[in-house]
């Protein structure tokens, strides 16, 4: 019981300790509301459309910095070269060579054919996403930030991986972000440095085949979560990837040699410098 | 001798390989380890064998979290090098220290690596010329410390030391350890090691090269990190050694002993005759005796653990530590959190053997990382683990099946379907949803009835038939499946069916007979899909079935490229709610992506798994 009068008191004194700061927050409160009414209407008006103005143009500033994003995201089978492409690009070598990817590549920087030259020039953000399977989906996290994808294919081993590399372009076209936002495509032949290397027009023409047969197959998927947003091609045409929304190109590359000047001057057309 | 030790970024880019050793690899050992092992969330192994023409690897590694480096060493299995993980924990080490992420080659590592090699053999040999002079005391705190490595590495050596005949069987051993069956291993482990004390001295100096290691990696690996890399092998896995061990090391290898040392359950007995008649039959026994064992000593390691800590740290010092994140993440932190999502895990019907490694593989690839601030424990264990369960519900293979279809119309002939399973799953009636399924597809399908043993199974499938409309090979019963099957991949190439289903009798696991047959007819089709149908109810035991499936299809099998399961229909998805568990324990121990989802009664009730869907239940 002690315990509790104590503590009655106690609060006791804190009230009446409050109250000259209560009085004194009244107060203020009151000038204010005055100093409010003193000022013409006008004036006040004004200040919130400054107000306004301010935030919008903040916001628009960000939303359109983000529209032109200068990500440029690497992507294709696991052992196609991305990730020396990687290297080539941002350091002009392969170094010691390279092993499968667990994790994605990151890095900005102005590419390496550039960086002699004079002047300010606008670095690259380039991502090399990992070929796995298991690791594919983290293409997603990239994918919406994306000015540009290089779609990488191994042209000496291609016949092999032909129908895996198409159904992993076919569901890369078909993606929602690439489509919506017409993300242009770079279909980078690699490893055409080898004599038995396939050459892109061949290329082209397999991958065009494989996902006409692909769009007859996928669109009959039946309520699966995994099915496409979109349809690709023109329905009762052969398909072509002219006929894509987005701009699909093909170029031919090598990483190990170092001959990326294909590669790079799609990146250029894309993040201008 | 090393073939090779490399230094290289979880990106891929190599930073140093071992110029001297300079030994061209053959095949490509380390990206098979990488995509076979390390990115199927087996990290938690202690080592992977890799065979290639004309090659033998093994392969040992490990992580760098914070920098997100990985080591490999590959040496030739023949040769038992004693100093691997040694040498390995000291590269790390060293290299940590002079690692820069912007620099790429480090060329002046050369010469630290050598005198570290150096060192490390040394300190190899020294073990082995002192153990072999003084006699090893065999008192049992030493035999607890054991770590798994270290423990693997020994029986190596012991077979090493046995003559060449125990060759076949170490392979069998190879073989298995890549498919993750440790404990059916370590059975067989033992029989030869038992004979070998018996045979002589030779074996015993063998045994003493396991302790040797053990010592070796205790010393090295000393001061303050010493009981968080003890028990890097994971906390039960040492406990399991040590019940093996006083089996095998005190006593001599008859049985009425080695009943003696498993007093704890009745069952002992029970388990250890089976073992001794076949090695094959009691694995799921032991299994759960061991585990359910050893949970609990580690359910007590975890209060022990725990405990002292809470008195420890207060409220204030743990709020600080969240809002300036901790300095590096050490197995003792993950341990709570990781426990708690295991429990989660198997209420969730996963089952507890999966459970158990996943959380061993996501402790691997977070220990030593820095935790960032505002983030607690328990939430970055939980944005590991889905990762992890993305990564592995995500099929391997692609699994369209009506573009594979149309690939074999192409080449005129059929695309043949073999479903399996045990009884009462619902192969036949998911075959007729499959069989509609295709059919609106305009794909023709012809269903083959090979269940020649169950009474009433031909009738069923005739029922369908009629019902869909498509055309049925029947040949009535007591025939054997495998020509039934044939004949009916005959007649649909004869008529221009696209489609063959095959429907096969209901069998256990364990039947051998049975499995000799469905053997029999895979190996004779050579089917385009072998789908492994399997309930979703079940628990525990869908890693008996398909584990047991796959190794009898393996071991049956005549040719020596032997089919496995292919891809898995998962039946009864309607009926449990959210105990979605046994996909996961189902995809993980097989490999094999989940194809179809039955899920309900009628012929449209087929689905596609919702990967998404299914983590996000399982981390509820």
């Amino acid at each position: 019981m002690e315990v509790m009068e104590q503590w009655k008191d106690h609060l006791e004194q804190l009230k009446i300790q409050l109250e000259p700061w209560k009085n004194q927050l009244e107060q203020w409160l009151h000038q204010a509301i005055e100093y409010l009414n003193q000022i013409p209407p006008i004036q006040l008006y004004a200040a919130v459309a400054v107000l306004v103005l301010t935030t919008l143009l903040l916001l628009s500033i960000r939303l359109f910095k983000r529209t032109k994003s200068n990500t440029i995201v690497l992507t294709g089978l696991s052992g196609s070269g991305k990730t020396v492409l990687f290297y080539q690009l941002r350091d002009g070598s392969s170094h010691h060579g390279t092993v499968t990817s667990m994790e994605p590549n990151e890095g900005t920087f102005v590419l390496n054919s550039e960086s002699n030259k004079k002047g300010k020039i606008k670095p690259v953000h380039l991502v090399d996403v990992p070929g796995h399977s298991r690791l594919q989906p983290k293409l997603d996290e990239f994918l919406p930030q994306a000015a540009g994808i290089v779609f990488v294919v191994d042209a000496l081993e291609f016949l092999p991986n032909c129908r895996l590399a198409s159904e992993y372009l076919y569901d890369l076209l078909t993606k929602a972000t690439v489509v919506k936002k017409k993300i242009p495509v770079l279909i980078c032949c690699n490893k055409t440095d080898k004599v038995t290397a396939h050459t892109k027009e061949f290329i082209r023409k397999q991958m065009e085949k494989e996902i006409e047969k692909l769009r007859a197959s996928r669109s009959a998927v039946s309520d699966a979560d995994i099915s496409n947003d979109f349809t690709l091609g023109v329905p009762g045409e052969a398909f072509a990837f002219t006929q894509c929304r987005n701009k699909v190109t093909i170029a031919e590359a090598s990483g190990l040699t170092g001959e990326v000047a294909q590669v790079e001057q799609f990146i250029r057309e894309h993040v201008k410098p | 001798m090393l073939e090779q030790l490399l230094i290289f970024t979880r990106g891929g880019l190599i930073l140093w390989t071992c110029k001297e050793l300079g030994n061209a690899l053959k095949g490509s050992p380390i990206d098979t380890l990488i995509r076979s092992c390390l990115l199927e969330e087996h990290s938690g192994a202690a080592s992977y064998n890799y065979d290639a023409a004309g090659a033998s690897y093994t392969l040992k590694w490990t992580f760098h979290n914070e920098l997100g480096l990985v080591f490999v060493a590959v040496y030739q299995r023949i040769l038992h090098l004693l100093y691997v993980d040694d040498l390995l924990a000291m590269v790390k080490r060293e290299f940590s220290e002079i690692y820069d992420p912007k620099r790429t080659v480090y060329n002046d590592f050369d010469e630290t690596f050598r005198q570290l090699r150096r060192e490390a053999e040394a300190r190899a040999d020294e073990f082995k010329k002192s153990k072999q002079m003084v006699k090893p005391v065999n008192n049992s705190k030493k035999q607890g410390q054991v770590q798994k490595a270290g423990f693997d590495k020994g029986n190596k050596k012991s077979e090493g030391g046995l003559a060449a005949d125990e060759d076949d069987g170490d392979k069998v051993k190879g073989r298995k350890f890549e498919n993750g069956y440790s404990n059916g291993n370590r059975i067989e482990i033992e029989e030869p090691r038992m004979t070998g004390v018996v045979n002589g001295k030779e074996n015993t100096s063998s045994n003493i090269s396991a302790f040797d290691v053990s010592k070796l990696q205790k010393r090295t690996k000393g001061g303050k990190k010493t009981d968080t890399d003890v028990n890097k092998g994971s906390k039960a896995d040492p406990k399991k050694k040590v019940e093996k061990k006083k089996r095998v090391w005190d006593d001599a290898p008859t049985e009425t002993k080695l009943d003696y040392t498993d007093p704890v359950d009745g069952n002992g007995n029970e388990n250890i005759e089976v073992v001794a008649a076949d090695q094959g039959e009691s694995k799921m026994d032991i299994d759960e005796i061991i585990s359910s064992d050893s949970e609990d000593e580690e359910d007590n390691n975890v209060v022990n653990d725990s405990q002292p800590e809470a008195k420890k740290k207060g409220w204030f010092s743990s709020m600080f530590q969240s809002i300036a994140g901790k300095a590096s993440l050490e197995k003792a932190d993950l341990e709570p959190a990781l426990k708690a999502l295991k429990d989660r895990l198997m209420t969730k019907n996963v089952a507890e053997e999966i459970a158990e490694k996943l959380c061993e593989s996501v402790a691997a690839s977070l220990e030593g990382k820095k935790l960032a601030s505002f983030t607690r424990i328990s939430s970055t264990v939980q944005a590991a683990m889905e990762e992890a369960l993305v990564r592995i519900l995500t099929p391997r293979r692609s699994i369209d099946i009506l573009r594979d279809v149309h690939a074999a119309k192409e080449q005129r002939k059929p695309y043949v379907v073999v479903f399996v399973g045990v009884n009462g799953v619902g192969k036949s009636t998911n075959l007729a949803k499959v069989a509609y399924w295709l059919l609106q597809h305009n794909v023709s399908v012809m269903m083959a009835a090979c269940d020649t043993f169950r009474s009433g199974a031909v009738e069923q499938l005739r029922t369908h038939a009629r019902r869909l409309q498509i055309p049925i090979f029947e040949k009535g019963y007591e025939k054997d499946p495998a020509i039934v099957a044939k004949e009916a991949i005959q007649e649909a190439t004869r008529n221009g069916s696209d489609v063959v289903l095959v429907d096969t009798a209901g069998r256990m696991q364990d039947n051998e007979p049975l499995m000799r047959a469905l053997s029999k007819l895979i190996y004779l089709n050579n089917p385009d899909l072998v789908l492994f149908v399997g309930e979703a109810l079940v628990g525990n035991d869908a890693v008996d079935q398909l584990s047991k499936f796959n190794q009898k299809l393996v071991d049956l099998s005549s040719s020596p490229t032997p089919r496995l399961i292919d891809g898995i229909l998962l039946t009864k998805f309607d009926t449990i709610d959210d105990k979605v568990g046994a996909a996961l324990s189902m995809v993980y121990i097989s490999g094999a992506p989940v194809m179809f989802v039955g899920c309900g009664q009628s012929y449209t009730d087929l689905k596609k798994l919702n990967v998404k869907s299914i983590v996000k239940t399982l981390l509820k």
